[in-house]
């Protein structure tokens, strides 16, 4: 177990770079496109940090996730920006759209007339679909836990009878 | 209710919820997640002087109940596609906080709505292009694509956003248009990073139609299921499961073209 620098940097750049692009597509405003680069870089960075500390994909991510909404959750109104927006711009880049093709992929080989390997294809497909499903729902779990903290917070502030003022 | 705002009488009953729901539809519109959709229509609903709200929300339609001084009524607004514009998003909770507030008078806020919508800014086709075109050869990088294939994987996003709302712009339909520009796209990253000499071939034509898989509805059906909101949810994720497997049939035939392969 070590952590290898070059590749995290290397991560952490371009999931910086993808977050900044989608942030274009979603159309963030350009003062903000910078905080979603920085969102999409400690992403990655932390699900990077994850897996060399040997720790899979689908809890490198749920950490991943959980610290975008936190720091989301903690800096938006310094910045000046939806929760949501970072959230999900910083996240994009850990969607497993790739497996989740190749998945898909996999179930078409096996509808081929003569599939090559049925079985080997069967569990390699079978396996990218529960890398995705898994990996999404914990990047939304984790994204969805720091607000849904502290709206069980605010619930209770507010069951709680304010002591009258003098 | 909002201090400023004079007290709602039953007459204004329609005007409340066909502007609440507008909120909530424009939202949704925008990629919003039901929370939000909730929390803002009610808000604006509140603030309009509605005593009780009572919101549905569909993945085509939203339904309000809304009361005021006992008596109540029930409204329906279709919801049209969903996207995701944040920029819009962003106007439309700024106006509803406004609304909220009291510095509009009822008889404006529609008209302000209509005006935001139509004043929201958007980047220039060309330039969204590029981005999406960047942030799949990012992706490429993260997912292991080569050096010699990035820049294929980038021309390739460009051109396959470009097609994209090209196609999205002359109302083809969606799942169509994802597997004409998946198709596109991935066969020219294979084209062009094979000619480059890549070891990554494969990668880099899955990293070229990243640009379709949606990210934000996915994320959105998990926050409505977690929210409460289960219905939505499911309804978003089945959205979400067609999309992919219309994507893929265009990187499939793709590959078939250019006989690559898992």
């Amino acid at each position: 177990m070590h952590i290898e620098v070059v590749v995290v940097a290397h991560q952490t750049l371009f999931g910086s770079l993808a977050a900044m692009g989608f942030g274009v597509l979603f159309n963030v405003s350009q003062r903000h496109l910078l905080w979603c680069g920085v969102a999409g870089g400690l992403a990655l960075a932390v699900r990077t940090l994850g897996l060399q500390l040997g720790g899979s994909l689908e809890s490198a991510s749920f950490a991943a996730a959980l610290s975008v909404g936190a720091v989301a959750q903690m800096f938006q109104e310094h910045i000046g920006i939806s929760r949501n927006t970072l959230d999900v711009t910083g996240c994009i880049p850990m969607v497993p759209g790739g497996f989740a093709a190749k998945a898909i992929l996999g179930l078409f080989a096996l509808t081929a007339p003569t599939p090559i390997e049925p079985d080997k294809t069967l569990i390699i497909s079978v396996e990218y679909f529960l890398r995705v499903t898994f990996t999404i729902g914990a990047i939304g779990t984790g994204l969805a836990i720091p607000s849904l903290l502290l709206k069980a917070k605010q619930l209770a502030v507010q069951s709680i009878p304010r002591p009258s003022s003098k | 209710m909002a201090p400023n705002q004079p007290q709602a009488d039953p007459d204004s009953l329609e005007e409340i919820a066909m502007i609440s729901m507008e909120f909530g539809k424009m939202l949704m519109e925008c990629g919003a997640g039901s929370a939000i959709v909730d929390e803002y229509a009610t808000r604006v609903a509140t603030a309009l002087g509605a005593e009780s709200v009572d919101l549905r929300i569909g993945y085509a339609s939203l339904a309000i109940t809304v009361r005021v001084q006992g008596k109540g009524i029930a409204r329906m607004r279709r919801v049209g596609s969903i996207g995701v514009n944040q920029r819009l998003d962003q106007a439309v909770r700024q106006l509803a906080r406004r609304v909220e507030a009291g510095d509009l008078a009822m008889s404006d806020v529609a008209g302000e709505l209509e005006r935001v919508t139509k004043d929201s800014p958007r980047y220039p086709g060309w330039f969204i292009d590029l981005a999406v075109g960047l942030a799949c050869a990012s992706f490429g990088r993260l997912l292991g694509v080569d050096w010699l294939a990035f820049g294929f994987v980038f021309a390739a996003a460009a051109i396959g956003q470009f097609i994209r709302r090209l196609l999205l712009r002359r109302n083809v339909n969606v799942f169509i248009t994802a597997t004409l520009v998946a198709f596109l796209a991935s066969v020219l990253s294979g084209i062009g990073s094979r000619f480059a000499g890549s070891a990554t071939v494969d990668t880099a034509m899955t990293a070229a139609v990243l640009l379709l898989v949606p990210g934000v509805p996915s994320l959105n059906a998990q926050y409505d299921i977690l929210y409460g909101r289960p219905t939505l949810g499911s309804a978003r994720a089945v959205w979400v499961a067609v999309i992919m497997i219309f994507l893929t049939i265009g990187v499939w035939l793709g590959q078939m073209a250019l006989g690559e392969g898992l």
